[in-house]
């Protein structure tokens, strides 16, 4: 029987990047993601793995950056204002096409923001975020147990695509305490033959993301964009719920998700037939399953914990002939679900396109 | 009078093996060829090219990997201690360095350089001080000199607009977690073999894990400078020693008992 | 199954103790559930809450806006719980350091002195867990002896203090259970 334990979202990550074979982490205290740094300072060392309180987010970043081009599963985890910091060094590793997981447990902005759970850096995160082209497959837990296994994937794939991977959640969802089941550590790490591990025995290695001459820097980043493209084909991952006989379907993700899902069950409740659908990979963002989805469902309801960020995607899938309402809340409020189902009911009185 | 020739198959001088055979793309007179060779020559020396990883900056030195016939890596601007720090703790049996600039170290990268010290952290920074930016086109850098004209204190530094110049040895060695703090020149060839013994001493230090060990280089830039390779030179025995003293800012016992050990060898 | 308890009180309360001693609790019988702590900037004294979900399905929301069940340890909380309660509710109220009267005539209302029967055990400091104990009698969402056995796995300075938690439960429970207060005019 595998053990299933009563866990924190900030605690679940950090167990499953260890469970993932992550050797070393690196980190900066900022709230709401300051127990997952905490309990890395506990279990690492145990582990005999590497830990490190880092001066900044630049530094912790940069850190994760020489970790990962040494060859390490490595992970770093902040909050809002920290991610902005990163953004250098995430540009640089996207450049340098090097593995490693970021976790954004996002938290009211702009500017100092609050401390309250929001999912106001999904444009930051999902669209690149620094400068230059390239793009990070963003991974969207809704859950303590999606904590932990979706860090566990971020492994997988950022070692699988050679990019970093972001953990994209949200301060509420890192202080909500949920059963988890622990899973199995990762015993077989992936061979990484590029790595910085001296150059004994063979040719020297050469991590960089620089040419000089454009003419020769254009076909590095045309590599880049045809991995983002495979990335685009493969690994698209969502849930539906009752969207089968749904006539107006909630699309929302990580912890409005939850807020969706009462909403639904209360809808179903008054005989409103409302789905749910929940992109799990921001980038890649299932177009193609809102776009299938659109055929036969004209209302979509995005509920999200940012002012209209997450919408814009929903827009592009389902086209401008469907109708796309907005239930949100930010600033580092919780969306409460009466708030998603007046919305809901107002749609339903007035439905277009049928 | 008869000169004592050698044998013509007898190599006086070779390119170090820890060198490519790669064009270095610096200006005439720059100083960071001759920093580069030295550095080469005591990875020779000390047989650690299989160990050795350099961790470039951003500046003239950007491309540092393609120079040197080990691992290397590119870094952010101002970011090659905390890359080195964790190639260190990852993987503890290789031997990183950083190469940095003056605006690199100095300016965008105080944090870094003061936690890595401040950390002790096992690596070694060989800092490059030519008082200017280079790579951008001569503006003004932490350690331009009052008076000192760049393209961004065009009237000279003065310190009302400019602030005034850092000194990072003096500086850094105010820190325990060094284990070895020094500033070397190369504006002849004396001070060329002083700042190669101190290039030794550091890469001995992190080999005997004592910690954070930084060697700065006062280092030319003619063109930046505006005058020739030559002159350069004179300029920088002028200019800068004044306000960079030479000499070892911060010798911790253990690397003191090292330096001992190679004057008996 | 389905409660949705929230939780208030000043910060030293030990608000989050008893929240996450029976989301604990809960979780061993086998229910599902969601512990989400309010968080603020570390401050001694502040107001904290927690909202604490039990069910018997996949659980949504993560916050309560409706709760079925609630305890306010102070009065402060008590102003701001005593409107959001659903009808047929139940809200157990510290009457030590809350002890204004309630208007509401459609919940139900459990009182208890917990910082005075804390104070009679010998330690005042345990008020939490009598007024978790008055939950539980008022509405057993889990048996007292599940609650008694998740606090023998929670963290615990001594034997003494376990022992001492465990009396302070069974205080608020018989109390709740046997003469549960009035509280003010109904």
């Amino acid at each position: 029987m595998p053990k299933k334990i009563l866990m924190a979202g900030n605690i679940a990550i950090a167990e499953g990047a260890i469970l993932a074979g992550c050797q070393a982490y690196f980190g900066y205290p900022i709230t709401p993601q300051n127990e997952l740094l905490e309990h890395m300072a506990k279990r690492m060392p145990e582990e005999g793995r590497v830990f490190v309180q880092t001066e900044s987010e630049l530094a912790a970043i940069s850190m994760l950056y020489g970790a990962a081009a040494a060859g390490c599963r490595a992970m770093t985890s902040t909050s809002s204002p920290g991610f902005s910091l990163q953004q250098e060094g995430i540009s640089y590793m996207a450049g340098a096409e090097l593995p490693a997981v970021l976790v954004n447990v996002m938290r009211g902005g702009p500017g100092l923001g609050n401390i309250g759970g929001a999912q106001g850096d999904y444009f930051q995160a999902t669209k690149g975020g620094g400068h230059g082209d390239y793009r990070l497959i963003n991974l969207a837990p809704a859950s303590a147990q999606e904590m932990m296994d979706l860090t566990m994937l971020a492994f997988e794939l950022a070692d699988k695509y050679r990019n970093p991977v972001v953990l994209l959640t949200d301060g509420f969802l890192g202080q909500a305490m949920e059963p988890v089941i622990i899973r199995q550590p990762v015993t077989e790490l992936p061979d990484k033959p590029w790595a910085i591990t001296g150059a004994a025995g063979r040719p020297k290695n050469v991590i960089n993301s620089f040419e000089m001459e454009p003419a020769n820097f254009q076909p590095r980043v045309s590599l880049l964009l045809q991995k983002f493209e495979r990335i685009k084909q493969n690994e698209v991952r969502y849930q539906g719920i009752h969207l089968d006989d749904a006539s107006l379907v909630i699309v929302a993700y990580g912890s409005a998700s939850r807020s969706a899902l009462t909403a639904l069950k209360m809808a179903r409740q008054k005989g409103l037939r409302v789905g749910l659908l929940r992109p799990i990979t921001l980038f890649p963002f299932p177009y193609q399953i809102l776009a299938d989805l659109a055929q036969k469902v004209s209302d979509f309801l995005v509920a999200e914990l940012s002012s209209g960020q997450f919408i814009e995607d929903v827009k592009l899938a389902v086209g401008l002939d469907k109708r796309v309402e907005l239930a949100s809340q930010y600033g580092g409020v919780p969306l409460a679900p009466e708030t998603i189902l007046e919305t809901i009911e107002r749609m339903s009185k007035v439905t277009i396109g049928r | 009078m008869t000169l004592d020739t050698p044998e013509l198959d007898t190599v006086l001088y070779h390119k170090p093996e820890a060198l490519e055979d790669y064009p270095f793309h610096f200006c005439p007179g720059c100083g960071h060829g001759i920093v580069f060779r030295l550095i080469a020559e005591v990875i020779d020396e000390l047989k650690i090219k299989e160990r050795a990883v350099c961790v470039a900056s951003i500046g003239c030195t950007v491309t540092s990997y393609h120079y040197f016939n080990f691992d290397g890596l590119e870094s952010a601007h101002g970011r090659a201690p905390a890359v080195a720090t964790a190639i260190k703790r990852c993987r503890p049996n290789l031997v990183p360095f950083t190469y940095q600039g003056d605006g690199d170290l100095a300016a965008i990268g105080t944090a870094e350089i003061v936690h890595a010290c401040a950390r002790g952290e096992n690596i070694t920074t060989i800092f490059a001080n030519n008082a200017i930016y280079g790579m951008t086109g001569g503006q003004m850098a932490p350690t331009t000199l009052l008076g000192m004209y760049s393209t961004s204190t065009p009237g000279g530094r003065q310190p009302s607009r400019a602030g005034y110049p850092i000194r990072v040895c003096e500086m850094l060695s105010t820190l325990d977690g060094p284990a070895y703090v020094a500033r070397v020149s190369v504006h002849n060839p004396a001070a060329v073999r002083k700042a190669k013994q101190a290039i030794k001493l550091a890469f001995r230090a992190q080999l005997a894990n004592l910690g954070m060990s930084l060697v700065e280089v006062l280092s030319p830039c003619p063109t930046n400078w505006r005058v020739e390779p030559v002159k350069a030179m004179d300029w920088l025995v002028e200019h800068l020693l004044p306000q960079y003293p030479l000499g070892e800012y911060k010798v911790i016992p253990a690397v003191a008992d090292l330096k001992k050990e190679s004057r008996r060898a | 199954m389905h409660e949705e308890l929230i939780i208030g009180g000043f910060g030293g309360q030990g608000v989050l103790f008893i929240g996450r001693l029976l989301a604990e609790a809960a979780f061993r019988e086998g229910h599902e559930v969601v512990f989400m702590p309010s968080y603020g900037a570390e401050k001694r004294g502040g107001t904290v809450w927690c909202h604490v979900t039990i069910s018997d399905e996949e659980i949504g929301s993560l916050f309560i806006t409706k709760p079925t069940m609630a305890i306010a340890m102070n009065s402060a909380s008590l102003i701001k719980l005593e409107p959001m309660m659903k009808p047929e509710s139940l809200l157990v109220v510290n009457q030590s350091l809350a002890p204004q009267e309630i208007s509401r005539a459609d919940i139900q209302v459990v009182s208890v002195p917990a910082n005075d029967l804390a104070a009679e055990l010998g330690d005042s400091s345990v008020s939490n867990l009598v007024a978790l104990g008055a939950l539980l009698a008022g509405r057993p969402v889990v048996p007292l002896a599940s609650l008694t056995t998740a606090l023998e796995g929670m963290p615990a300075k001594n034997k003494e203090l376990l022992q001492l938690n465990k009396r302070a439960l069974e205080v608020g429970y018989t109390r709740a259970q046997k003469d549960a207060v009035p509280h003010g005019r109904r």
